[in-house]
């Protein structure tokens, strides 16, 4: 695994200012090497965690980082350069899902069906010692860590399919529901719940694995 | 929430409801707030939908008035929220904790087709 180097934490080459004419060569042949090396593997972890497939998160990758050639003039810097190439990488993402969703069905009502079963009494309420635990430590110094996210692209690995598509797509790539719908050809009411299951078996799998875990 | 399954259903010592049914004035009030509001199993359901779209205000008092009893649904809610804050941040830290990594193929592959354009 690439150790991080202080080239990472230097500001991007194209935030300086640079004469429109010879630099610009030298750019077009430095940054697409530099960001394979310094952006390539999260591109394509994040990539592969989306589609499962090796061959089909590559595609993405080389796509992300085309269409980031095309556009480098209008990357000004505001954002780090790892938010500018995974904003266009959820774009293609985004498209990949649409395309997708003409061509096969994306309703997923029997996964996790009767999962959750055990966890509530026949009356509807919560068995108690089963319900959920308060989560320690909580937010900013978990989110640092790297194991935290390796524990989560675990758990999102572990859910059926259809129902982590539909979950990142509204909660990672922030699309609205009824644009998601329209998306996988979908209803709204089944879009509910396969995001209400995808909720709660991904909050079950980071309360064993990461906030209830063994220390 | 407690029910008249409650001896069957004990309360963990790490239950931080507000009301606990240790008495018969909080026994009566829980049983209230167990019929004024919906079980456990359509709130975490209905909690997931509001992440999506606003509930009408009776709903939302109903849900307020379910956390005074219920410690486990509320923290459900938060845990939604939680997991929509950091899930947010996912795409950008993917690359964390290693993993898959592009092969040095693909990494060759792409580094060609890039700087042939």
């Amino acid at each position: 695994m690439k150790q991080p180097n202080a080239a990472d934490f230097s500001p991007p080459t194209v935030a300086s200012p640079a004469p429109p004419t010879a630099p610009k060569r030298d750019r077009a042949q430095t940054d697409p090497d530099r960001w394979v090396d310094e952006h390539g593997d999260c591109l394509f972890r994040y990539a592969l965690v989306r589609v499962r497939r090796r061959e089909v998160a590559e595609d993405l990758v080389q796509e992300t980082l085309l269409a980031a050639i095309r556009s480098r003039e209008k990357f000004a810097g505001q954002s780090s350069e790892r938010s500018w190439l995974t904003g266009i990488l959820k774009h293609k993402i985004s498209d990949y899902f649409r395309k997708l969703g003409r061509e096969t069905s994306f309703t997923d009502l029997e996964s996790l069906a009767d999962e959750f079963s055990e966890k509530f009494v026949p009356e509807g309420y919560w068995v108690h010692v089963k319900g959920p635990k308060e989560w320690k430590p909580e937010s900013d110094e978990v989110v640092h860590r790297a194991e935290f996210w390796q524990t989560m692209r675990h758990c999102l690995d572990k859910l059926p399919e259809r129902i982590a598509n539909v979950f990142m797509l509204r909660e990672m790539d922030e699309v609205e529901s009824k644009e998601i719908c329209s998306m996988l050809s979908i209803s709204e009411s089944n879009l509910w719940v396969m995001l209400h299951r995808a909720r709660m078996a991904l909050r079950e799998c980071l309360e064993i694995n990461w906030f209830n875990r063994e220390k | 929430m407690a029910t008249n399954t409650e001896d069957s259903n004990p309360r963990p010592p790490d239950d931080t409801s507000a009301i606990q049914p240790n008495g018969w004035l909080q026994k009566m009030l829980v049983w209230i707030i167990s019929q004024a509001t919906p079980k456990c199993r359509d709130v975490v359901r209905i909690l997931s939908e509001q992440m999506d779209h606003e509930l009408p205000v009776v709903m939302r008092l109903k849900l307020r008035l379910h956390f005074l009893a219920c410690c486990w649904c509320e923290r459900y809610m938060k845990q939604l929220h939680y997991m929509r804050e950091t899930a947010c941040r996912f795409p950008e830290r993917a690359g964390e904790g290693g993993g898959s990594a592009l092969s040095p193929e693909a990494r060759f592959r792409l580094k060609h087709v890039l700087n042939n354009q």
